[in-house]
Order: C-alpha cells, then structure tokens, then sequence
C-alpha cells in the first residue's frame, strides 16, 4: 500500500509545480515530484512503516495517508518557497521590510548571527524541542509511570479517538477542505460589491463552521474499546471561544470606558490590568468562594437577604460551563484590556476629528474608525487569547469543577493532565498532547491566512 | 531510554518547583544528604520521609514525632516532606526512583498497593522491601519495640499480600455514617438507620418536615464506597479473589452488588434525598453540606471523626457516628479498611533501613498511635494502643471514635472484605466515579452505563498486566 501511496504524492508534486507554480521547467517539476514523495514517505518511515503491519485497521490506513498528504504538502510548500526566493519573487511583505534587513547584515561572516544566537537555540532544543520530539514517540507506545516495560502501539493512541468507519473518516474532512476552498473560489470570481459576492462571503462563513463540524463528527462518540473524545471536543469548542469572546468583547469595551476622560482615569486602568497578575489557580480560587453553593459569598448574600437558594453550577453543564468560561475571561480580561489601552492610543485623532465634522455618531466612529484601526491588536490578542484559553485553563478548571459535571468541563488540556498525569497513561496522554498541539498549529495558520489579509498595520 | 530522559526532565521541573515553593527544607536536605553518603561518623544519617499530608495536624503531627525521634537518636535524622495528594507522592516516588534520590519511606495509599509492589528501578529490582522481611524476626531495633505483630487485623489482612506483611500501616480508616441527630429527632427519628431501606424511611420523614434541609444524607463520589458496599454484600471487585490468590486480571463492574448499590444511589438521588455535590471525591463540599446542616446524614472516612464531631459541637448540634447502612436484602459480610501505608525503600544500607525501621516502630508506638487517632480519628493501629485508650477512659469521652475499630472488628475475613487488590487501581476507580456521575447527573441507566465502564476497566487493567504483569 506504501508504493503506490508515494505514486500518487509523486504525480502530485509534479502537477502542483507544473500548474500552481508556473515554472515549467521539467527540472522543477521532478524536483516538485521527488519533494513530495520525500515528504509522504517520511511520516510512515519515522513510524516503522508500522501502520501497514498485519494488526493496522483500516483507521490507520486512513490515518497514515492523512499523515503522508501532510508530509507532502510541507515538502511542496518549502521547495516553492525555495523556488521563490531564488527567483527573487518575495512575497509583498518581504520587499519593504527584506529591504531593510538586507542592508544591515554581519561583515564577519555567516555564521556570527548562528553564533548570537547559540545559546538561545540550545535552550529551546534541550527544553522545548527535545521533549516535543519524545512526546511524539511516546504517543505511539502503550507506556505507564514507572513500569519495567512499554509496548509499541504504533497510531493505535490516535485511531482510537476517531470514529471506526473509515468512509466517513475520509469523506467529512474532504467535504469540509472541499466547502472551504469551493468559497474561497467563489469569492475571488465575484466583484466586491455585489450581492453574489457577500453570498460567497457568507457561504464561506458556512465553510469554516463546516470544518467544525466535520471534526465533530469523526471524533469518537465512545464505546468499542474507543475512546469519548467527541464531548471533550465540543467542551474545548465551547469553553475556548466562550473565553476569547468574552475575554476580548468585554476587554475592548472596558478598555474604551477607561480611554474616555475621566477624572482618575490613570488609576482606574492600573486597576484593571491586576487580574491579569493572578495566577490561573488563584483565578479558580476565586471564583469557587464566590459560586460555591454552600460556602460561596454569592449564595450566602442571596440566601441571607433574598432567600434564595442558588443553584450548585457544578450540577449543570451550561452553569458550568458559563462559570469557567466567566473565571477564565475575566482572568484574561486585564491583558486584553492592556493592549487595547495601548492601540486606543495610538488610533489617529485627525480621523476622529474629521469624522466628528462630518457628523458621525459615537458609534459610527467606533465601528468605521476605532475598530479597523485596532484590527492588529485585535488579531494579535485573538491568537495569545486562543493559546490561553487552549492550555492555561486546567488550573481554573481544576478549582471550580474538576472537569465536573460527567466531564462537560473537561477540555482537551485538562482531558491530556487527567489522562497522562493523574492516571499516568503516558502514551494515551501523549497522544492527545500531540493532537492538541496540531489544532494550535492549524488555528494559528488558518488565522493568519484569513486574519492576515483584513488586518489593516495603517501607513502604505 | 528516552523514557527516561524525559521523566528526568520532569524531574528537573518537579526539583526546581519544589525548591521554590519550600526553600528552607530542600536546603537543608541537600546540605545533610550529600554528609550521609559516606554513613560518616559526625554528620547523622538522613532518613527521607515522604508523606501525603499538608495539612497542619497531621503534617505537624509527622513533623513532632521525626524531631522527637532525632533528638532519641542523634545518629539519625528523619526529614519529613510534604505532598499535597497521595497521588503526588506516588508521581514523585517514581520519578524519584528513576533519578536515584528516592527517600527511605513513602507513604501509600490502599489502591496504590499492587503499583507499589510492582514497581521496579531501572535496573529491574523491586523499589520496595517488605516491612517483615526487613525486621527478620527482631524484637526490638535500636531499642524500639516492633509493633507488627501488634497490629489490628483488619489492616494486616489487607496489607498482607503473598503471605508477607509487607509495609507498615499508619493512617487506616474505615468509611462510616454520621447523623445530625438532632434534625433525625426533629423528624421523628429516633434510631439511626442502620439499613438502605431504614436510611430511605429517615429520609423520607427528614424531607417531609416545614424546615426540611436542602437534602437528606450526602457522600463522596468516591470508588472507596462503592468497594465499602462490595464487601458489605460480600461481593467481589476483580478475580483471583480480589487478586489475593494470584494477580486480578479482570474486574468486575456488573455485579449485582455494584449495580444495586449504585441503582439505591440513583434512586435516593431521584428521590431528593441524596443530594450530589456535582464534583468526584468531593470530600470537602460533602464535609461542608453536613458541617453547615444542609443534609442530615453524612456517610463519610472515619479519618475525620474528631472535627465533625466537634465542628457539630462549634455549630450547635450533636454528631453521631454509626456502621455505615447496609443492604439489608444481602446482610452484612463486613467493611474494609482504607487509608495509607508506609513503604521501606529496597536496597537501603544496613545502618539506614535499621534507622528507617526503628522510627517506624517509635512512629506506630502505643502511645503515638493513641495521639494520632485522637486528632483525627483514624483507628488505633494496634491493640496495645486500643488498650491504652481504653484504660484511658478516651472511648466514654468520645464514643463516636469507637465505631470505625468496631465496624472493622465486626467483619469477616473474606476475601470480599479483605478488598481488591488490582493493578491501575487508580484509573479504574476513576472509571467507575465518571460513570456514577453519568448515571447521576445524566439520568442514564445503571446496568447500561456499567457495562460500558466494565470494558473500560477491564482495558486498563489488561494494559496493566502487559507493562507489569509476570
């Protein structure tokens, strides 16, 4: 099954170079062929070509080729980068900016930036890739904390989070790819302006959440020896874009409040950066003695001076939900209010003034004036607030809910310190650490593929 | 071996928290450490102790009686260090193993026995030795009295495994009820139910009252009362007799006796009369709702017997505790123990394990254990300290202390009550806490929901068995 695979990678890469590239030459187009079968063979090859072994299901079939087309997507992707480069072809960011570095550079020779940058690069491999590199050979073994022994069980730590069918395995993920690249086609062949055109811009919205979707369905919804991992997903969903939108919607208007002149506005913004200085498990803390149904300040006042009894949010996924997604946003909330401070400031006053004259209202100015302006923040913090609400949550959530209630609060971070730590399954562990760290990957690509392109840095 | 390079580096982590976090005490552990190697004659041989307790009584109890020890005997010096779960400890035991610098005694809870006994160092050989293989039939170690043969049966019983008493009980408890005695008179309730049927008639006149509480009777969702109420009914957890008589290799989570404790549990919750935390082994929000009146029973560890009784006595009503309810269907075979023991390092040199022994003796003497289960009540480990506070007259002054030694005392010796020795016994009691909770919360059906945590399980513990099994 290998050879023919790499068949198919071969064909690939030379029909990319011969049609997406536009070098013709058959030079490049075999190097475009022998780029991408370098590149699908790596994967199975880093992995013992186990996945072809006698006991492989057809999950990990589907898997490996998965891995393969990854494999060989990069391979391309860096040979046209390569190709570009030598062609003196930059990308449009690069001619400004390359201009700049260009004229600097070390009259020493090559290797003193390598040699400035030695020790930082040492550290970075001793401590960041070294462990990223075991954690990936642990997520193909059945390993535990201190036993005598492992066993290899090659992508079986991954399969068994998917869905066992491997038709639909396939066809989701392709229908969604399909959904997002036919919008995108859609949109480049309609003129701004008309009503095709925002249909296409709609229909692309509709592509995006369609790549949810499909990921929502080839996760396992448990059962036959699989693992739930379907719930812990749509938990993950939830709770990391309840944070971000309510960490950055809340952040933007508070910040906007404290830029208004107001008597003792400098201490008022000094005081709304101090939750960014909790710890996230100080953050929990918190806002357990506040929810706490039966030692919480909340229920008490309610009890005391109402009568009311307050519901324990521990018993109801949405409460519970809601109530991290309040902890975590309100821990996050002093950094986002930081940077929106800072870009306030720096929005142009002339455009104001000059909206102002024209007689736009407040909200006019903040919508056409205040919020494109912000657009770089507001990209940035978008990807440190996704990355926060990816990883950092687990003491939060440790606090408030243990993952409670039947795990509706567990998300994939939490789900990988259960597994791997606390039940010290360090493969299985392992694996999910691997597939967390690829979701990061692909949101932060995807954003700035998307983002990139509406984010406005002003001047040319 | 890049296992091990990578749990080093945890370990570095874990070395470096550790010294940020207590300064002082990791100083002065390096410091006399590096002196010991050598067994030199000026500096005292240092004894490590790792223990699962952070809080003050019971850390600050280990903490008393290591410096008393030192200042018996100036050739040793114990150091205690904390951890903030047993599971920690268990973590950091391993790791510590693979990074050579483990200490002479860790503490272990009851599930973590079998992983104890299966753990191996790098090199193959068991990390830990048996407690009575390492006494060899003494009857004294520098001077203080072995207490092994003292202790209560119920604890050698469970730590008892292949015929060798193998570690060194400290913290044993027995999981029994506590009642708001008032609010059961209150409610017409004269005699503590003793039965599921009698607790669910309590029940059912507590929450008839005008001033009902929020719910009738909580507790931890916690295995440890499901494997109490397995070995009520005499009922068994895994095969080979609760891995007694060869390894368990299958678990046993569809049992009649696992499903009609859980489907009592359900329909007690469906009643309103059990209320749920929300949050597994919740044993601080459960302690609360009793401690603040919400519910009138509390079925709970005796290892907490002193402060609710007098946090009943701080907050204005009477605390008794009881056998915990039973089903009266089944009869009653009898609890089991729960709590901690601690382990003798394989492997140490002859001076330090002589060391390490004398102080687990000094630590489990009459008079210590007698102490130690009045701050907290945890049963007196041996009989000459159950004497003791007999003669003492500690049980007429506290009857409540009594009932876990009693309910112990009271049950037989089957393997059913001895309790399940299995391997990954923590992630399996997670499976079954998580599926109660399904069951709780997301009203699904019992037998259903079991079956499905049985295969869990039963994957768990076949995977352990390939890792460690012979």
């Amino acid at each position: 099954m290998l050879i023919p695979a790499l068949a198919v990678a071969a064909l690939f890469g030379a029909a990319y170079m011969a049609f997406a590239v536009g070098h013709r030459t058959p030079a490049r187009v075999a190097i475009g062929a022998g780029a991408a079968t370098v590149g699908a063979a790596a994967p199975p090859l880093a992995l013992g070509q186990c996945t072809f072994g006698a006991e492989s299901t057809s999950v990990d079939h589907v898997l490996t080729y998965a891995l393969m087309a990854g494999g060989a997507w990069l391979a391309l992707i860096v040979t046209r980068a390569v190709f570009d480069s030598r062609d003196g072809k930059s990308e449009a960011a690069g001619s400004s900016m390359g201009g700049e570095i260009r004229s600097g550079g070390f009259r020493l020779g090559w290797w003193v930036p390598w040699a400035l940058l030695a020790p930082t690069l040492a550290i970075l491999a001793v401590f960041l890739y070294t462990p990223a590199v075991q954690t990936f050979t642990l997520s193909t073994k059945l390993a535990r904390l201190g036993a005598p022994r492992t066993v290899d069980v090659c992508l079986t730590n991954f399969s068994e989070l998917l869905i066992q069918d491997p038709f639909k395995l396939v066809l989701y993920p392709l229908l969604a790819i399909g959904a997002v690249y036919g919008a995108r086609f859609w949109i480049r062949r309609t003129e701004p302006g008309t009503w095709n055109h925002r249909f296409a811009e709609v229909a692309s919205v509709g592509a995006m959440l369609s790549v949810f979707v499909a990921l929502y369905a080839i996760f396992s919804p448990g059962g036959d020896g699989t693992v739930k991992y379907r719930p812990v997903y749509v938990n993950t969903v939830i709770i990391s874009v309840g944070i971000v939108a309510f960490g950055m919607i809340a952040g933007l208007a508070v910040a906007y409040l404290a830029f208004q002149k107001v008597k003792g506005a400098t201490m008022y913004r000094t005081l709304l950066i101090w939750p960014y200085a909790i710890s996230p498990a100080v953050a929990g803390i918190l806002f357990f003695m506040l929810l706490d149904p039966t030692a919480g300040i909340i229920s008490n006042g309610l009890k005391e001076w109402f009568g009311i009894r307050m519901p324990n949010y521990r018993e109801s996924a949405i409460l519970a939900q809601a109530a991290i997604i309040m902890a975590s946003g309100w821990k996050i909330l002093g950094y986002n209010v930081l940077f929106y401070l800072a870009g306030l400031q720096t929005v142009s006053v002339d455009q104001v003034e000059a909206a102002v004259l024209d007689g736009a209202s407040p909200w006019q100015r903040f919508v056409h004036i205040v919020l494109p302006a912000l657009s770089p923040i507001t990209f940035f913090l978008l990807v440190t607030n996704l990355t926060y609400a990816f990883f950092e949550v687990f003491a939060t959530i440790d606090y408030m809910t243990k993952g409670a209630p039947a795990g509706a609060t567990s998300v994939s971070i939490y789900e990988i310190i259960r597994v791997g730590v606390d039940n010290g399954d360090l493969g299985r562990g392992a694996a999910q650490s691997v597939l967390l760290f690829a979701a990061v990957i692909a949101v932060t690509l995807w954003q700035f593929r998307t983002s990139g392109k509406r984010v406005s840095y002003g001047g040319g | 071996m890049s296992k091990l390079r990578y749990l080093a580096l945890v370990a570095v982590f874990a070395i470096v928290a550790a010294a940020c976090s207590s300064g002082g005490t990791t100083d002065t552990t390096a410091a006399s450490g590096g002196g010991s190697g050598d067994g030199g004659s000026d500096a005292p041989i240092e004894i490590g102790m790792w223990i699962a307790f952070s809080d003050e009584a019971r850390l600050g109890f280990t903490k008393d009686r290591a410096k008393e020890f030192n200042e018996l005997h100036p050739e040793y010096n114990v150091v205690v260090q904390e951890f903030d779960s047993y599971n920690t400890v268990f973590e950091q035991a391993v790791l510590a193993v693979d990074s050579g610098e483990p200490p002479a005694i860790i503490h272990f809870f009851e599930a973590a026995t079998r992983q104890a006994l299966d753990a191996v160092d790098a090199s193959g050989n068991p990390v830990f030795k048996s407690v009575t293989d390492a006494v060899a039939g003494r009857g004294a170690i520098l001077g203080e009295p072995v207490v092994l043969d003292d202790v209560v049966d119920a604890a050698r019983n469970y730590y008892t495994v292949e015929g060798s008493f193998y570690s060194q009980p400290w913290n044993t408890s027995s999981a029994i009820m506590f009642s708001n005695t008032d609010m059961l008179k209150a409610a017409g309730v004269d005699k503590i139910p003793a039965t599921w049927g009698e607790v669910e008639a309590a029940c059912e006149k507590v929450m008839a009252m005008d001033n009902a509480p929020k719910a009738c009777i909580t507790w931890p969702n916690h295995s440890w009362f499901v494997e109490q109420s397995l070995g009520q009914q005499g009922e068994l957890l895994a095969n080979n007799d609760n891995g007694r008589s060869g390894r368990a290799t299958e678990v046993f989570l569809t049992s009649d006796g696992m499903i009609d404790y859980i489907s009592w549990w359900k329909d007690m919750a469906d009643k309103g009369y059990y209320i749920y935390t929300g949050a597994q082994r919740d044993w601080d929000g459960t302690s609360n709702a009793f401690q603040a009146q919400e519910v009138a029973m509390l079925v709970y560890s005796s290892s907490d017997t002193t402060a609710l009784t007098e946090a009943g006595d701080a907050n204005g009503f009477t605390v008794e505790a009881s056998f915990m309810p039973y089903n009266e269907a089944k009869g009653y075979e009898g609890n089991l123990i729960g709590g901690a023991t601690l382990w003798l390092l394989n492997g140490l040199d002859e001076k330090t394990q002589d060391g390490a022994l004398a102080f687990l003796q000094f630590f489990n003497n009459p008079e210590n254990a007698a102490e130690w289960h009045k701050i907290t009540g945890y049963i007196p480990i041996t009989k000459s300290a159950e004497k003791l506070l007999e003669d003492e007259g500690w049980y007429e002054q506290s009857p409540n202390s009594k009932v876990a030694s009693d309910q112990l005392a009271a049950a037989k010796d089957t393997p059913a009550t001895r309790g399940a020795l299995v391997g990954n016994f923590v992630s399996i009691r997670d499976v079954i806490t998580i599926a109660i909770e399904d069951i709780l919360v997301n009203d699904l059906d019992v037998a259903e929901r079991m079956a499905q945590a049985n295969e869990e399980a039963n994957k768990l513990l076949t995977e352990y068995e390939q890792l460690f099994g012979g």
